[in-house]
């Protein structure tokens, strides 16, 4: 909206067009990880987990923790590999075990209730968890030391456009993260059950899969990615706070909305599609309208696909 | 039991008899509300609403009741969304943004405009129905949940818009133009004014909004009562069924949606009319969950609960702003809920003897173990508090061993609501009540908005477990 100078817009563009490429998919890779638990969980239960944004704060936190644990005040630091793989495992787990307890507490008893009840217990929960961390840490902002760990300077040049290795550590881990993911549910017992869970629960109960233990599966699943997102998240943009979820948590959801909730590849899809829209809209037009893209870009996808991108199209059951 | 009246419940059917059998204040409470009629309670809220001023002159109280009112005005349109129609709007809070915002540019010298509040009112509802159906007709096409999911983006979009739309290009001017004064807002907005009457006392504001509330009362509960209403009712319960009978299903959730953000609109305008000035911040999620807090205390889809919520959601924190009150407040407010979910009674008293031996067992131990640890305790003109506080331990670095604390309550009700046994449940219940009241005294009174928004959502997630029709909803039963 903003009128730019009038030079020519179109070398601009073609200039920078490789960075922005490598700035969205670093944080679509974010996106991708939390709507990859939104989506899982939507599946299985068919609920919004609003929670989920709120999980992946708390990872963001446990990360930020582990590291200051670690980085001791002077010195020479011991192995940075081993404190970034110790953070993101620290916070993965700790969000996991996070993930089943909000389940078991807020959710599980809710589950015969009319669908807007556990909405509700889900709006409580992501409100508890933001004010028990303001009030544990405080409303300030935090800020990860990612240049003691990783120097600024490392990366490599592409000629056309830089990929720094804090970029490059993100995607690299989020796609690993999803090929595991991948193998799990497409070649493990679990995952199978994960499967028939999601298509028919009372069906695969009915043939002996213990659906109470896959929905709590789920959710360590789906938050231990939240929380390698929030560490993730606080390697390369560093600063961290209380409030941070819900932004995330509903780009999140709409990436996973994007893709067709309920379909792992199309989380995927949806969270990179989504990164690099709001790069485009922030490189190309304006950092004002970051948050305005995304919802704009769900409302349409959801005109044209309701489905999502690789939703399936499946008749409503009565 | 002689006819049954198809699709009522034996359970439902016998409710009468049962309020008729009811003992003491309950069964005297139960009978009366039945008695009176719905229109003889909207009278009984006025007439009480109406002497307030009467009563008291202080300005403080009547700001608060103004507050309740208007709150409870806006809640009664997300009633009509959520309770009636049954769908999830998150976005709600945005339509109350809209209509503050289109008064402020109707009345203020923002815009240079400066219509009379009885004549602007009208548009507003207008405006912010218009915005309803533009919201709602493309999301509720889709399928239920994304719904929840599209208006929540909405309600952050608004907000995010009217913080930054103050450079904005517009063909025909030269400039950028300041379109919403950003973080900073609108200020200096004209008082309310109806026919040549002007609000100008807080008094005066607060009788507007108290009618304001009684006449929303009234039109709702009669589109309750009406075809729209039960229509509405039809689709909450079960939308397919709803869709077989032949009802309009989308035409139905537009009417709710648009409704319920015309009702929104207009509490906008009276509120930016009353607080002089709009700005971006008083529209965030905080007060969204505070009007879903409301309706879902006072129970989805109940009149009197919207009222009731709102008394309670807006008097409390304003209330609990006081300390020395705060304190009294939360003791009688465990005490109360003991005394409820604990029978029988010799329970509850041993309950309270055994956490009052073991604080001053835990303070021997301390004691004994490191006097210098524990501060003196700071004395409050509040006889509990300074009761608790001389018994309590208060260590000398009280935040940060609070904070450990409380993530140790959570850890310890979560643990005990899961104990089946009553006796370990009575045993493990000693350090956990203990243990709360030492988070309270070292962080949760030092921090009351935090612990306010706290409370709010674990009562959310309580209540749902609990007691999903809140406190005043219809009993239903779910016949499957």
């Amino acid at each position: 909206m903003h009128t730019q100078e009038v030079g020519k817009p179109m070398d601009i563009f073609i200039a920078t067009l490789p960075q922005q490429i490598i700035n969205g998919l670093t944080l679509g890779a974010v996106y991708a990880l939390i709507a990859l638990g939104y989506s899982m969980v939507y599946g299985v239960l068919q609920l919004l987990n609003f929670a989920h944004g709120d999980v992946y704060m708390v990872g963001a936190f446990i990360g930020y923790g582990v590291m200051m644990a670690f980085i001791p005040e002077s010195g020479p630091l011991f192995a940075p590999v081993i404190i970034i793989i110790l953070m993101l495992l620290v916070a993965m787990l700790g969000c996991g075990v996070l993930g089943i307890v909000i389940e078991q507490f807020a959710y599980r008893p809710l589950r015969n209730s009319p669908r807007i009840a556990p909405l509700i217990s889900a709006l409580g929960v992501s409100f508890f968890i933001q004010n028990a961390i303001q009030l544990t840490l405080t409303a300030q902002f935090r800020n990860y030391e990612t240049e003691k760990l990783i120097a600024p300077a490392a990366g490599i040049d592409l000629g056309f456009a830089r990929l720094s290795a804090t970029r490059a550590l993100v995607i690299v881990t989020a796609i690993v993260l999803m090929i595991v993911l991948q193998y799990l549910i497409k070649r493990t017992r679990l995952g199978k059950a994960m499967r028939a869970v999601a298509i028919d629960r009372e069906a695969a109960a009915m043939m002996g899969v213990n659906v109470d233990r896959v929905i709590i599966f789920t959710f360590f699943i789906g938050s231990a990615l939240a929380g390698a997102a929030g560490v993730l998240t606080g390697i390369v943009f560093t600063r961290v706070w209380h409030f941070m979820g819900f932004a995330a948590g509903l780009k999140g959801f709409t990436a996973a909305v994007l893709g067709g909730i309920g379909n792992i590849p199309g989380a995927m899809l949806g969270g990179f599609i989504l990164g690099l829209a709001e790069t485009f809209a922030v490189g190309f037009i304006s950092a004002t309208y970051k948050d305005v893209v995304a919802f704009v870009v769900l409302i349409i996808v959801l005109l044209l696909r309701p489905r999502g991108l690789l939703g399936a199209r499946i008749p409503q059951k009565v | 039991m002689s006819q049954n009246k198809i699709g009522v419940d034996q359970w439902v059917e016998q409710y009468d008899q049962r309020v008729n059998k009811a003992k003491g204040l309950q069964g005297f409470i139960a009978r009366t509300s039945q008695r009176l009629p719905p229109w003889g309670w909207l009278i009984v809220l006025v007439a009480v609403g109406a002497l307030l001023p009467v009563i008291t002159q202080n300005n403080f109280a009547i700001r608060i009741a103004g507050n309740i009112a208007l709150m409870g005005t806006l809640a009664l349109g997300l009633n009509v969304v959520v309770g009636y129609a049954g769908l999830l709007d998150l976005g709600f809070v945005a339509f109350y943004g809209i209509g503050a915002y289109t008064y402020a540019y109707l009345s203020s010298d923002f815009s240079g405009v400066h219509l009379p509040t009885w004549v602007s009112l009208p548009i507003i509802i207008v405006i912010s129905a218009l915005f309803g159906l533009v919201l709602g007709s493309p999301s509720l096409r889709l399928l239920g949940d994304y719904l929840a999911i599209v208006t929540l983006g909405f309600g952050q979009i608004f907000v995010q818009l009217m913080t930054s739309l103050t450079r904005v290009s517009l063909p025909g001017h030269e400039r950028p133009v300041d379109l919403t004064g950003g973080p900073n807002g609108i200020i200096n907005l004209d008082k309310l004014s109806l026919f040549g009457f002007t609000a100008r006392t807080v008094t005066d504001h607060y009788l507007i909004l108290l009618v304001v509330l009684a006449v929303a009362l009234l039109v709702i509960y009669h589109l309750n009562r009406s075809r729209i209403g039960r229509a509405w009712r039809a689709l909450r319960e079960d939308e397919l069924a709803a869709e077989a009978m032949g009802m309009p299903t989308r035409r139905l959730k537009l009417q709710a949606f648009a409704i319920g953000a015309a009702v929104a609109g207009f509490s906008g305008a009276l509120f930016a009319g009353w607080q002089g000035s709009v700005f971006p911040a008083n529209f965030d999620t905080t007060l969204l969950i505070s009007v879903y807090a409301i309706i879902v205390l006072g129970g989805l889809g109940s009149l009197p609960g919207v009222v009731v919520g709102s008394i309670v959601m807006v008097a409390a924190p304003d209330i609990l702003r006081d300390v020395t009150l705060a304190g009294t407040l939360f003791y009688v407010g465990v005490l109360v809920t003991l005394i409820g979910a604990i029978r029988p009674r010799w329970q509850t008293a041993l309950l309270i003897g055994l956490v009052v031996v073991f604080g001053v067992i835990v303070r021997l131990i301390v004691g004994a173990l490191d006097a210098q640890a524990l501060a003196e305790p700071q004395l409050s003109n509040s006889l509990i508090t300074n009761t608790v506080r001389s018994w309590l331990i208060i260590p000398v670095n009280a935040t940060i061993i609070g904070n450990y604390a409380f993530g140790l309550l959570i850890l310890m009700v979560l643990g005990v609501s899961r104990i089946k046994h009553s006796v370990w449940r009575l045993a493990a219940l000693v350090p956990t009540l203990y243990v709360l009241i030492f988070v309270w005294e070292t962080r949760l009174s030092q921090e009351p908005s935090v612990t306010r928004l706290l409370f709010v959502g674990v009562l959310l997630i309580v209540l749902m477990i609990y007691r999903p029709n809140g406190l005043l909803g219809q009993k239903r039963v779910e016949i499957v």
